[in-house]
Formats: structure tokens, sequence, C-alpha cells
């Protein structure tokens, strides 16, 4: 065992203390968690600096006085987007303090009224900087005709205008017109607008054990695909560094003098045990982006604590199933251009949980995803899928056995690939077929 | 003496192809022991099994009197096909095998350094072994195979690509390792070189052993069939020697040397010699490795297959 951990240390150490991995595994999913936690609430904080200056325009007299006091109002101009959002963000005192940091300090601006025939003169006050801004709001926007109300109204602003106080003084001043034509035909503007605002939907799915659960359209879509491509990223990654590392111990005719100190299981076991370390922290530096990304977001409560458990479970699985296959054929090669065309067909059919990932995640108890869930090297990946996507909890018996099945393919694989791995190591030249590999299973 | 190395009716096939045939060996305990043939005669093959990197279809193996397996961190082996991690550290390269051999890494990291010096190539243990020119870096490789002091030695070529000042080297230290008493098979397809530092010789052709004694006893063997002339005058003729013939090619000037006739009598032409010409000094030459070598193969596999062997050899 001794010998193995030695061996298993050289391994993580070479390929986990490197700069191209440092880069690549820690310090990018680092800056994506500093990116969630600390730059973007910066940037948020930063957008709700007050628009200052004067603004002219060029408006009739109510439309000026509406916008007057919808542009001095306390209320957020991003209202109706914030609206549409799911309670579960705009609930959460993150989230919510965040999303309304828009409608702060943007008071300080003196509306001045101008005349259409100084428009020349008022554009280049708004170049020399002379002016904030100027609206110019065309009557016919006003009128009943439906050509006429589709008209444009204008937002002439310098070229260093901020993008957020552009779209604030845009959408105060359309609200604005809206209102005024409502007024203008005798109605009370708010009135209407409550009247026109749609209702929320709260979509419950009842279960059958009387249960009752809300439904996100966020947790049913993104999420399992997120925690697939975590268990790919991990998995692959580790295992792309055991081939590499396999091929180049054979290549550089390393491999004897290892085996003249240890066996070939034992250099196996050393091998895979120290990518399993490199996977791991794959698995929780992107893991723990997308965790701090949620919690950004107050998603947070979209992955339960068992979810996580099975994440590691499948993991364990997928990692072992991937590293086998990755280290035999590694073994069976001398160089990677060679190993392409053994891992081609292997990726055909490990491909298949990615594409068909709208079907199971859209029927995580149908026909499809129940099948491959019992099928290796499948299992993991559509099982994390089906469990994440799931409206309804996954039979105990289909988990029970997803997990049965698994690891005792886990067993069986590491098996075959130690008895490939002890030929293969050895062998020079060109590579083997598929027939020749299971030759290797049934003599090594 | 006991054995260190004891191979009872070893055989080896890979597909149809036989490389290693019934094989028995002894290597005793102590000795400097050659194990030499041509290019495919099975040595690599044997070597691999004394290792229990592969194992044998039949026969037993008994390395340091246990199993090959079991005797695994008791044995230095240097392989023909030199391994490296090119990235790697050299202290660090050697300290990993030491360590996969058992060796604490407290104890190997004093080693080290004692055995950098020793090999003339003090200061470089923190440089990367790509770093190193290709000579410097068989001395590291040949320094991971010892740093666990082993008690049996299998050097694969040592010498192979290596300069003479290298070589002479790391000869000192083979040379030095076998008087502090450990056994060290050498195998070699440059048999001159085994000549000079083996005393033990054990020689395979086509995975079957075929010379196996100390250097003296082989070379006792074999009736000399050549003798050595220096004579006064350079330009005397000895085409009238009956049952002897001049070897084409061998003046080098100052002597001759004449093939003597199958069945014939060496002290008899030694007369014939003397009779016809004043000589300087004669003297009848013990064979050579390579001819005691051409000479099994022509017995097993006749004058053809020893013609393609002497044609290899010259070219070593």
């Amino acid at each position: 065992m001794s010998k193995t951990l030695v061996v298993a240390w050289r391994e993580f150490r070479h390929t986990a203390m490197t700069k191209a991995f440092l880069i690549g595994a820690i310090v990018m999913p680092l800056l994506m968690m500093g990116l969630f936690i600390v730059v973007m609430p910066l940037m948020m904080e930063a957008n709700s600096t007050p628009m200052t200056g004067t603004v002219a325009i060029i408006a009739p007299t109510d439309v000026i006085e509406e916008f007057q006091e919808r542009i001095h109002s306390k209320e957020n101009p991003n209202a109706e987007l914030i609206e549409q959002l799911p309670d579960i963000v705009t609930q959460d005192p993150l989230a919510s303090s965040m999303l309304n940091q828009g409608g702060s300090n943007t008071t300080n601006i003196v509306l001045q009224q101008a005349d259409i025939e100084d428009l020349e003169e008022l554009k280049n006050k708004v170049r020399d900087g002379a002016l904030a801004a100027l609206i110019v709001v065309p009557d016919s926007l006003l009128g009943n005709q439906t050509s006429e109300i589709n008209d444009q109204l204008e937002v002439l602003i310098p070229s260093s205008f901020s993008p957020n106080h552009t779209d604030l003084l845009s959408l105060a001043v359309a609200r604005s017109v809206v209102d005024v034509r409502l007024r203008r035909l005798g109605h009370d503007p708010s009135a209407m607008h409550d009247m026109v605002k749609r209702p929320r939907v709260a979509a419950t799915r009842l279960a059958l054990d009387g249960g009752e659960k809300a439904d996100n359209e966020v947790a049913r879509r993104i999420i399992p695909m997120a925690f697939m491509m975590l268990l790919w990223i991990a998995t692959f990654t580790s295992g792309n560094y055991l081939l590499t590392t396999t091929i180049e111990e054979k290549g550089n005719k390393v491999m004897e003098v290892l085996l003249s100190a240890v066996s070939p299981l034992q250099l196996l076991g050393g091998k895979i045990l120290g990518q399993a370390g490199v996977s791991l922290i794959m698995l929780l530096m992107y893991g723990g982006a997308a965790m701090a990304g949620l919690v950004t977001f107050a998603l947070l409560d979209l992955v339960p604590v068992s979810h996580l458990l099975y994440l590691v479970a499948y993991f364990t699985m997928a990692y072992f199933m991937i590293a086998s296959i990755m280290a035999a054929v590694g073994s069976a090669v001398t160089e990677l251009r060679d190993a392409q065309s053994l891992i081609g067909p292997i990726m055909i059919i490990l491909i298949i949980p990615l594409a068909l990932w709208p079907v199971l995640s859209e029927h995580p108890n149908g026909i499809v995803a129940t099948v491959s869930s019992f099928t290796p090297p499948l299992i993991p990946f559509v099982m994390i899928l089906r469990i994440t996507a799931s409206t309804e909890t996954i039979a105990a018996w289909q988990i029970i056995m997803s997990m049965v099945i698994g690891f005792a393919a886990v067993l069986g694989m590491i098996w075959g690939c130690a008895r490939i791995f002890r030929i293969g190591v050895l062998m020079q030249g060109k590579p083997p077929s598929f027939l020749q590999l299971l030759r290797w299973i049934r003599q090594g | 003496m006991t054995a260190v190395v004891e191979i009872r009716g070893v055989s080896k096939s890979f597909g149809e192809t036989k490389a290693v045939i019934d094989l028995d060996l002894n290597i005793p305990t102590g000795s400097l022991c050659g194990f030499l043939g041509p290019n495919g005669a099975g040595k690599s093959t044997t070597i691999r099994m004394l290792m229990s990197i592969i194992h044998a279809d039949s026969g037993s193996v008994q390395v340091l009197g246990t199993s090959a397996l079991k005797a695994k961190d008791r044995i230095g082996y240097l392989p023909e096909e030199r391994g490296i991690y090119r990235k790697m550290k050299v202290g660090g390269f050697v300290e990993y095998i030491g360590k996969l051999k058992g060796v604490r890494s407290s104890i190997l990291r004093k080693r080290i350094d004692q055995w950098l010096e020793r090999v003339e190539l003090p200061g470089i243990r923190n440089r990367r072994c790509e770093e190193l020119s290709k000579g410097m870096q068989q001395k590291v490789q040949f320094l991971a195979a010892i740093i666990h002091e082993p008690e049996l030695i299998i050097l694969d070529e040592p010498f192979s690509g290596l300069d003479p000042v290298n070589a002479r080297v790391i000869g000192g230290i083979i040379d030095e390792l076998h008087q502090e008493g450990r056994t060290i098979l050498f195998s070699t397809h440059v048999l001159p070189q085994a000549e000079r530092i083996c005393d033990r010789i054990i020689m395979i052709d086509e995975g079957k052993k075929v010379l196996d004694g100390t250097m003296s006893s082989i070379q006792s063997q074999f009736d000399p069939r050549v003798i050595r002339i220096e004579p006064i005058d350079k330009n005397c003729d000895l085409s009238n020697i009956d049952g002897a013939s001049l070897i084409e090619n061998t003046n080098k000037g100052d002597h001759l040397l004449m093939r003597l006739d199958d069945q014939i009598d060496a002290t008899e032409v030694l007369r014939k010699i003397v009779q016809s010409t004043s000589v300087l000094g004669i003297e009848i030459v013990k064979p050579t490795l390579d001819e005691i070598f051409i000479e099994q193969v022509a017995r097993r596999r006749g004058t053809e297959a020893a013609d393609r062997v002497r044609e290899e050899l010259s070219h070593v």
C-alpha cells in the first residue's frame, strides 16, 4: 500500500502542483467566485451613481409634468422587470437589495423645457456637455392613431453617457407618454396600470404522497445540467491527465524502471488514486464557484443537501469508470494521437447523456431516462441529471439499483483495465485494436 | 558458493515467438556475471522475469533465496531502454525511485548528494532532468538503479551511449560495488566489454543457454585455433606451412595471425613455423568471446548463421 501511495502522491503532485493546473483549476474558479461575491455587487453599486446635470425636453407640457414627477419619484424604473422574476429571488434580502439599487439616487437632475426650433443648438450643447441629455417627444406619439403612436421618441445623449442612465431616462419618458395618453382619455394611469398588471402564477406540483412542491423553471432546467457538467469536467479533466501521464511514462521509457520497483497493479492503483485527488479539487473548485453564484443570486434553496450527497456518490462512480478506461487506453498506446482512435468510440457513448439532456430533464422518469440510468457507463451522469431534474422523488429502488449496478461496473472495469494495463505498459509499436484489448483482458 | 539467481527450466513465449526455452541459470553470490548474446537472444526477457516485470510460462525463478516478486526491493535494475521523467528534478527523480524501493526520504536525501559527487555530477540535484546532457542523464539513471543499495544489480547495456570518460566513471563504480560483495549481472551484446570486466559468463542464443562458466574455464574449454607470430623478417613467406592458413587482413605490421586447420596438432605447426623463419615471439592465442560465440553459433545453427553473427558483432 505504501508504494501505491508513493505513486499516488507523485501523480497528484506533478499534475496538481503545476502552473497550468493552478491557473486552470484553482485560479479560474476562484476568480469566478470573486466575480460573483465581490465584483458583481460592486458593479451594481457603481451603477447606482446618481445622474446629475440639466436635461432639456421638447414635449407637450403634460408630458413634461408627468416626466418630472416620475424621474424624481423613488419608484424603481426596473420595477416591471423585477415583477417577472420568481419570488425566490425577489424575496431574498441580498438579491432584492441589489435589484433595487437602480431605483435610488436618480433625482439630481434639472429639467429644462425647450423648443423644437432650438434643436440644433441644443444638440450642440449635449455634445459639449452643457446639457446632460435632450429628450424629444413628438406630438404624434400622443395621438389616437396606431400608426402615429408607434412613432419614436428621441433621447439624445453625449457619447460618454452611462448606459444605465440612458435606460433610466428612456423608461421614465416612455412611461410618462403612456400615462399622458391615458390621462387625456380620462383614465387614471395608476389604476390602469394596476388593471393590466399580470397576476403572479404559482405553479405547484401535487405529489402522489399528498405533498406539494412549487415548480421552478431554473431548478428544473439549469441546475441538472450544471450538476452533470460538473461531473463531466471533474472526471474527464483528471481522466485526461491520467491518459497523458501514462502515455508519457511509456513514451519516455520510465515505465520499465517503475515496474522494476512496483507491480503493475500498484502502479495503476497509485495513478488512479493520485488523479482522484486532482478530480476532487476540480469538483470542489468548480462546484464551489457554482455555489457562490447560487448564493449571490439567492438561489441556494434550489440545491438541497441530499443532491450534494448524491453528487459525491455518483462522482466517485463516474471517476473510477472514466479513470479505468483512460488508464487502460493510455497503457495500450505510445502516442497521444493513437489514443484518439480508441477513445473516440468510448466518448460517443459517454456523450449520450449530454446529447439527451433536454429529453432527460423534461422526462426524468421516462423510459429513456430509466433505462439509461441502469446502463454503465452512463449511470452516474444520467442519475445525477434525473435526481436534480425530477419534480417528483426518484424511486428509492432505482437509486439503489443504479448504485449497485454502477459500483459493480466500476469493479469490473477496474479489473479489466488492470489486465489491459499489465500487458499494455510493456507493449511498444502499433496500437492495439479493440479486439486485441479484449484479448488482453482474457490473457491478463 | 550460494546462488543469488536460480532459474530452473524457464520458458517464455510471446504469441508464436519463443523468447526463452527451458533455461537453467545459476548466478553465484558476489560474482560479476556477463549475460551475453546477440540482439533478440532472450537476455532482456530473462532479466524482466528476474525483475518480475513479466512472468515465466513455465519453470521457476528464485532471486536472493525467494521469489522474484518478493526480492524486488533488493534488486537494482538499469534497463536497456533508459527511462527518466524529463520534467522532474534530478533529486526528486532519484528519491522517487528510491522510495518505491522502500528507502525513507531522509536517508535518500543524504545518499543522493553523496552519490552525485561520486558520479561526478555535484550540484545538479535541483536541475530538471531534461536540462542534462544524454550522458549525464544516463549517470542519473544509473544512480536511481543503485541508490537503495541493492544486493543484486542488473545492468542492461550500462555503457551504451556513454563517452569514454563517463564509461570509465561508471565502470569504476561497478568495480567498487563488486568489491563490496554485491552481485552484478551485466547484460551486453558487446562481448569484448564483458571479457574485460566479468569473472563469469553466461551466453544465450535464440532463448537457450550456450555457455556458462568462469572466464578462464570457458576459454580453456575451447581448443585454441589461432597462432600469433612476430617475425623478424616482416616479408617472410609462411604460406607453405601445412595445417594452418594466414588470416587475411590481420597483418598489423608487427605480427601475423594464422588459423589452424581442424584436427591439426598446434605444437607441430609451431615447430614448422619456427623452422621456416626467425621470430621475435610466437604464441597460441586464447579464443576471444567473439570467437567462442561464433563457434557456438556455427555448431548449433550452421556456418551461414555464424557468418551473420560475425557480421553483426563486427558492427558493434
